[in-house]
């Protein structure tokens, strides 16, 4: 049996364009605001976990070794994960295994990303498509994108209006956090009339290029119960990765992501979750592009399979909604640094720990869920949280 | 609010060359492609799925027990995207076109260009087909393209 994991305590930054400080920077800022929240000092953690998606990006190979000294990890136990985009949260799940395993009381998880500093992020990804069958033909993510929206819209129905909403729900909702890079008041029609990049993807339906990092840190149940009265539980996490083969999967009209819901039905089973819907209090849904949020709203259980242009145009998600989702601004206000796109947990942290801010949602949040998707299109990890 | 000055920064460039095996698979499924024009796949004898990219392997069987089978060079287009930059970031004019195609006669397929069309006279579902190139050098753009075919 695992045993029990709390999250203590987060740290935080801005996230942009074009920071200014270096990797090593960025994690000294996220590894001390996270310790000074929850009252620790380096010395009390054990070890770190750290995360980020392609070294590319940022032109250091293996750069997670500036982030020891950094972190307060020197002559600890450290290691680097890396899946893509769900480095955001198969990082913490690999921080949570490290106490769930009893091998270790309180272990930092340090997730970052930088990656305006190549003179293109669309280079860096064409390198990860396979060499011999799918580079040469050109591929890039935002055709990728219209490859798979195309196929999710022509499944369920969704429209580009739909699209758009979530697009201004997020941009909005990120005018109310201070670390966001791109908060923005737009309309619907805003939003519909921005270039498209790729059939129904257009400009404003993205997240922006972004350099930033995050912390988290995971305490034993022994240790959180001394550091806090209203520890929050790591309830259930779960992982499904799908073949790279996007041409041949399982899932054949490519507009149902079976390993999205696969990882859905892993963390329900450990978290005792049944009917989401009813039981999840807020969620972070990773939300590159305006679609992604309602593809994974829906494998999440957070409203039906194809429900997800219901779910916005009844304003379910809505910061004030029943269900909200992304109250932070997202991926898409808040700024997308792909392995630190951890941020999603932080929010849900700080919403059920009632320390979002103005970001705030105006309820109570005893459960909470984020995700992270990425790899080839194919990987997508899950961690719910909150309190007995 | 004065712009606060700008911490400095030093110019950088990784420039590496590669020379990639295409492995056991790649190797028969290039040279036919150069050599007869043909779409290869591995069928694997346990479960029948007929693989597209090939492998040596069937990853649900996880055996090594597959034949080699020729597919045809149409099949049907299981969603497309049209894109308004070109993958160095540019910003064109008239958009280029790529679509994932199941090939027939296997369970895979291939993710590659759709030309002699427009965006408007594509539907999901769709027959298309392979055009090669005259004078093939064993990589994937031996298929210049797929366009829209007759059933
Ligand atoms: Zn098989």
């Amino acid at each position: 049996m695992p045993k029990r994991v709390a999250i203590v305590g987060a740290g935080m930054q801005k996230y942009e364009f074009r920071k200014e400080q270096t990797v090593e920077e960025m994690v000294f800022d996220v590894a001390r605001n996270a310790l000074e929240n929850s009252h620790l000092s380096k010395d009390d953690i054990d070890s770190v976990v750290f995360g980020s998606a392609v070294d590319a990006f940022c032109g250091i190979n293996n750069s997670d070794k500036v982030a020891i000294d950094a972190s307060g990890g020197l002559l600890k136990p450290t290691m680097r994960n890396s899946t893509s985009g769900s480095t955001a949260i198969s990082t913490p799940i690999l921080g949570y295994t490290h106490v769930a395993s009893g091998m270790h009381d309180l272990v930092m998880v340090l997730c970052y990303e930088k990656m305006s500093e190549n003179d293109s992020a669309q280079a860096v990804f064409n390198t990860v498509y396979d060499e011999a069958f799918v580079r040469p033909i050109g591929l890039n993510v935002p055709i990728q994108c219209g490859l798979e929206a195309r196929a999710y819209l022509h499944k369920y129905g969704i429209t580009e209006r739909q699209m758009a909403k979530v697009s201004v729900k997020n941009r909005g909702n990120a005018l109310s956090n201070p670390y966001a890079q791109l908060p923005m008041k737009l309309t619907v029609e805003d939003v519909l009339a921005s270039p498209y990049l790729s059939w129904p993807v257009k400009l404003l339906d993205t997240s922006p290029v972004t350099d930033g990092a995050r912390a988290l840190i995971l305490a034993s149940e022994d240790v959180a119960r001394e550091l806090t009265d209203d520890p929050i539980w790591i309830k259930g996490v779960g992982r499904g990765a799908d073949s790279v083969w996007f041409m041949g999967r399982q899932n054949k009209d490519l507009g149902k992501l079976d390993y999205a819901y696969l990882a859905v039905f892993f963390f329900q089973a450990k978290a005792g979750i049944r009917d989401p819907m009813a039981e999840i209090d807020y969620a972070e849904v990773y939300d590159p592009f305006t679609y992604k949020e309602m593809q994974h709203c829906e494998a999440m259980g957070l409203c039906s399979e194809g429900g997800a242009g219901r779910m916005i145009d009844e304003g379910i998600s809505l910061k004030d909604g029943p269900l909200p989702v992304n109250a932070s601004g997202g991926l898409q206000g808040e700024g997308n640094p792909i392995g630190a796109g951890m941020s999603r947990l932080c929010w849900c942290y700080l919403q059920a720990k009632g320390q979002a801010g103005a970001c705030q949602v105006p309820k109570d949040v005893n459960n909470a869920v984020a995700n992270g998707w990425g790899g080839m299109y194919q990987y997508n990890a899950v961690m719910v949280i909150g309190r007995d | 609010m004065a712009k606060k000055k700008a911490v400095l920064s030093i110019d950088g460039e990784i420039q590496i060359n590669y020379k990639w095996s295409v492995g056991k698979a790649g190797d028969r499924f290039f040279t036919e492609l150069r050599d007869h024009k043909k779409i290869m796949g591995t069928k694997c004898r346990q479960c029948g799925r007929v693989l597209v990219p090939p492998r040596i392997f069937c990853e649900e069987c996880f055996v090594e027990d597959m034949e080699w089978v020729e597919v045809e060079p149409r099949g049907t287009l299981l969603t497309f995207g049209e894109s308004y930059f070109s993958t160095d970031g540019k910003r064109l004019k008239e958009p280029w076109m790529l679509g994932i195609v199941r090939l027939k006669g296997s369970d895979g397929g291939l993710i590659h260009l759709i030309s002699e069309s427009r965006p408007e006279d594509l539907k999901i579902g769709m027959p298309v087909e392979a055009v090669f190139k005259n004078k093939p050098e064993g990589n994937i753009m031996d298929i210049l393209y797929f366009r829209p075919a007759n059933n």
